[in-house]
């Protein structure tokens, strides 16, 4: 019999928070085991119900653009089946994954959420679903509509979670004299803030994003072709947690970021195009920490902005040497 | 300067020089090999700009600006060997090649956040493997054993960046001209003749490091110790 595990993942806020790339992971005994699914296509169903201005037919149009989003990179093996409509809930845990509409005014900043239900001994997502809160206007428009949100938009980063991708933090952000915090500009669909009503742009898919899709289900020559750059944070000779490292190519003028994600500062962002990059070494200060990190996790934000001082060569089909960043409290 | 204009421009210069030798030139060998080696400076140049974008938050599609850069190759030292062989005393082809390791250099500037502006660099190991036609121009000769030339030819560039793990390629071309003076020559022996040489090149590369895919253009100047056999 299979353990089970139940969670939710808060996706896309409006207008208060809700890269690289983070990969849902799980711990089985001392064990990190990558959570995604492991068989192909998936199958999903789309809610019979609409909401106003969005028929249940609109829904599922759009949602399959977003669908197809992503099983056109070319270097991620994924793939989509629609399976029909459904009256199920997609809070349900019913072994279908379903993606709908529901009202949540207890969730009033929360535009979508992706639940799972996953096997704890393999990583394998067995169900996931998804929901649109109905209490926001929604919008299929092609060009949008500037009084409501985008649910292609929204439909694509939420799938970014379907998938088992966390979130990213490229993206800059500010705080306003309600002390809700906007979205100025983001740099990946899976930064956790939305954009704001009739903005269109997280239908289409950026490099982090691409990156970390491709990292999780590689396709053909996705690892030979693309490089890797690891390293380590460090403050005062100790390593920083959560630090927010980013790498940009100059050639391509892709931005792909990634974490450290454990106490001696180590990262690692692959999926790079070969060549140098300017690394970029940031706190996490755009958003909730709780959108990117368990509350228990000793995320270290005082810090400053830096680069580090040489370029770091990502070479094909492998990592370059390992980078020290030193950086300076704030 | 594109390529195929300094080719003509030197065909040009070959067809004007005659034919002429003064009685009093050295007598050097022909159809003989000649060795080469010799050290000079790599100038630099740009590499391009960029900007690192991100995207703004509104339905028109503006990009919002995190960090600015802007690249560049420095200027270098470069080390060469040759292998010439005089076809007649007005041509000679040679093979070459140079090896420099200048640093790429990209400066991020203008960071959204404050990060304070910073040159980052990576030094890389450059070499250029090329075949080149030179034109002696006994017209122009400086008494009896200096004798300008011409030359202009291509080949391949490999570029290694830091770390040797990845290497980029591309072409490379270029057009100049120096001055050879000969020390001694002689029609007897291993060593037929020996001299100077100095020469002054501008280099266009296609391909290899750049952020561009402009070709770019680099100058160099180098001397160097010659041997005939």
């Amino acid at each position: 019999m299979r353990s089970l595990l139940v969670g939710i993942i808060a996706a896309v806020l409006f207008s208060q928070p809700l890269s690289a790339y983070i990969h849902f992971n799980i711990t089985e005994r001392g064990q990190s085991i990558v959570v995604k699914w492991q068989r192909m296509p998936v199958r999903w169903f789309a809610k019979n119900s609409g909401v106003p201005g969005v028929t249940a037919s609109d829904f599922q149009a759009s949602v399959s653009r977003a669908f197809a989003t992503w099983q056109a990179v070319p270097t991620a093996s994924i793939s989509f089946q629609f399976a029909g409509f459904t009256g199920a809930e997609p809070s349900d845990e019913d072994g279908i994954s379903v993606l709908g509409f529901q009202s949540n005014p207890g969730m009033d900043r929360v535009l979508g959420a992706t639940g799972f239900i996953v096997d704890v001994t393999t990583g394998e997502i067995i169900e996931s679903d998804i929901f649109f809160n109905s209490i926001f206007p929604w919008s299929t428009s092609a060009a949008g509509d500037p009084l409501r949100f985008d649910l292609e938009s929204v439909a694509v980063h939420e799938i970014g979670h379907f998938l088992g991708l966390g979130h990213s933090a490229l993206g800059e952000t500010e705080v306003d004299s309600t002390g809700d915090r906007r979205v100025l500009a983001s740099g990946a669909v899976m930064f956790p803030i939305s954009f704001g009503r009739g903005v269109t742009r997280d239908r289409e898919l950026q490099p982090d994003d691409i990156a970390g899709v491709s990292a999780l289900y590689p396709d053909g020559d996705f690892e030979s072709d693309t490089g890797v750059v690891r390293g380590r944070v460090s403050r005062n000779g100790v390593g920083v947690v959560g630090a927010h490292v980013i790498a940009f190519n100059p050639e391509t003028g892709h931005l792909i970021a990634a974490f450290t994600l454990t106490r001696n500062g180590d990262f690692e962002i692959a999926g790079l195009t070969p060549g140098p990059h300017i690394i970029r070494v940031e706190p996490l200060d755009d958003g909730d920490i709780g959108s990117f990190f368990d509350a228990s996790d000793p995320i270290d934000v005082a810090f400053r902005v830096a680069f580090h001082d040489r370029l770091a060569v990502a070479p094909r089909g492998g990592a370059g040497d390992a980078i020290s960043v030193a950086v300076q409290p704030k | 300067m594109n390529c195929q204009a300094a080719l003509a421009a030197l065909m040009v210069l070959a067809a004007s020089a005659g034919s002429v030798y003064a009685q009093a030139a050295v007598d050097r060998p022909v159809r003989r090999i000649e060795a080469d080696a010799g050290a000079g400076i790599l100038g630099g140049g740009g590499l391009g700009s960029a900007d690192a974008n991100l995207r703004r938050n509104d339905p028109v599609r503006q990009t919002f600006r995190l960090f600015a850069t802007s690249s560049d190759v420095g200027r270098a030292p470069l080390w060469l060997v040759r292998v010439a062989f005089p076809l007649s005393r007005r041509f000679a082809i040679e093979g070459a090649l140079t090896k420099a390791t200048p640093d790429v250099r990209v400066a991020a500037t203008s960071d959204f956040e404050g990060a304070p502006s910073i040159t980052t660099t990576e030094t890389i190991d450059q070499y250029f493997i090329d075949a080149s036609v030179l034109i002696m121009l006994d017209e122009l000769r400086i008494g009896t054993r200096a004798v300008p030339f011409a030359a202009a030819g291509g080949g391949y560039l490999r570029q290694l960046h830091e770390g040797q793990r990845l290497v980029e390629q591309g072409e490379v071309y270029h057009v100049g001209g120096g001055i050879k003076y000969w020390l001694l020559t002689r029609n007897a022996g291993t060593v037929r003749s020996a001299g100077l040489r100095a020469d002054a090149r501008a280099y266009f590369l296609r391909g290899g490091i750049s952020f561009d895919d402009r070709p770019r253009s680099h100058v160099a100047i180098s001397g160097s110790v010659f041997v005939g056999f």
